[in-house]
């Protein structure tokens, strides 16, 4: 009877880890991040807080959450099981062994869970972030094109900046005949160098070089890429240890089935007497 | 036949006026521009009138020239139209230029177009 309930239990075992798997592959609790297109033009690590506070709204996040705390709970509870092992009876030393393999095949199943949910995070972030590069290459390509009128546009500014001063000075436009845009547009130029001024003197306005430069700008995703893709292959390794934590349950597991085999067969010893020998039978003869 | 007149006034301001609300400050400044000029080539006007006229098209024309270089929304899909007024700075503004020289608005037009005193006096008259 305990045999054939072992035998089951490692069916079940064997089972287990392949409906893991197949689980893992259709995990829908996803994220999708929900940024506005407008949150594009943030430099790299603004950009990069404002995912981290969208992934900490998602589904996903609570998940990853949940199953981060069952797992702290698993290994409390095998901690817990191991120390009543000494002091236990043969047959309650059997029995924990029995919940410890149970309690490690689960730890197994949540682990690999979280896993595969830790790699969905920095996989819909290296999406992203790939999103933006193109985005970005895309724009900087369009940008080529109309760099020609741009540069014109920008001397012609600066053209019109430099005659401002004369175009004051000079009498044919004396304050009778100004308009009311070209009042307007002496107010407002005054307060624009003022604004200028104070945006070149604060502290930050410095540091934000990724900002300002675009050739910056993407280099930085790309260091976030690169980041997020050696995380993913410290997860794969992690992911490997899985699979030998697994095998040594599995191990556990025949080893406990194999004694407790043997225990009953040396519980029910029953002799087997070869009658067909000549010497196990002369007792029969000499009595 | 009042009737007919105000009906037709009405459809017309209907038709036109989303154009009109569409023309951007690059087509006012053209329109401005070609205002000035033309006053400028006018020879039915007395100097007086023309120096007064073109006085006041000029504080017209500076503010749309300043209203076009510092318009943002140009720089977003610029038309061939745009481009071209920015590549020909001198011809497209007209006061800056004159100012930037220290010459009148018809000298610095006609030395851009070509038409230099120097120019002018030496061609010839001749028979093909």
């Amino acid at each position: 009877m305990k045999n054939s309930n072992i035998k089951l239990f490692l069916i079940i075992l064997s089972v287990s880890f392949y409906s893991a798997n197949s689980l893992a592959q259709n995990n829908v609790n996803g994220w999708k991040p929900q940024i506005v297109e407008k949150m594009y033009v943030l430099p790299p690590k603004h950009l990069n807080k404002v995912l981290n506070n969208d992934f900490n709204k998602s589904l996903l996040a609570i998940n990853l959450q949940n199953t981060d705390n069952k797992i702290k709970n698993r290994i409390k509870k095998i901690s817990e099981l191991n120390s009543l092992l000494p002091g236990s009876s043969k047959e309650e030393g059997l029995e924990i062994q029995h919940q410890i393999i149970i309690n490690k095949r689960d730890y197994i199943k949540d682990m690999n869970d979280l896993l595969i949910m830790k790699k969905e995070k920095l996989n819909t972030k290296k999406i992203f972030f790939k999103k933006i590069e193109k985005k970005f290459k895309g724009n900087s390509l369009k940008n080529k094109t109309t760099s020609n009128f741009l540069n014109n546009k920008s001397s012609a500014i600066k053209r019109s900046q430099k005659l401002d001063f004369k175009i004051l000075e000079n009498t044919s436009y004396n304050l009778s005949k100004r308009s009311k845009y070209f009042k307007q547009y002496q107010i407002n130029k005054d307060a624009v160098k003022k604004l200028k001024l104070a945006i070149e003197k604060h502290p930050m306005s410095n540091k934000n070089i990724l900002y300002k430069d675009p050739l910056n700008k993407v280099e930085a995703i790309n260091n976030y890429v690169h980041e997020i893709d050696t995380e993913i292959a410290v997860l794969e390794m992690k992911e490997q240890m899985i699979n030998y934590m697994a095998k040594i349950v599995a191990l556990d597991a025949m080893s406990l089935a194999e004694k407790v085999a043997f225990d009953d067969e040396n519980n029910n010893k029953v002799v087997p007497t070869n009658f067909n020998d000549p010497v196990n039978v002369i007792s029969v003869f000499t009595n | 036949m009042t009737k007919i007149l105000i009906k037709s006034t009405i459809l017309l301001t209907l038709i036109f006026s989303p154009y009109a609300a569409n023309a951007n400050t690059i087509d006012n400044l053209e329109r401005e521009r070609a205002k000035a000029l033309n006053l400028i080539l006018d020879k039915s006007i007395s100097i007086g009138d023309r120096k007064s006229k073109l006085e006041k098209s000029k504080m017209r024309l500076l503010d749309l020239e300043r209203m076009t270089i510092n318009s943002k929304n140009i720089n977003k899909n610029p038309s061939y139209q745009t481009i071209k007024a920015f590549e020909k700075f001198d011809l497209t503004f007209l006061v800056h230029s004159s100012l930037e020289k220290g010459k009148s608005l018809s000298l610095t037009w006609l030395e851009k177009l070509g038409l230099t005193t120097e120019n002018l006096m030496s061609t010839r008259v001749s028979r093909k």
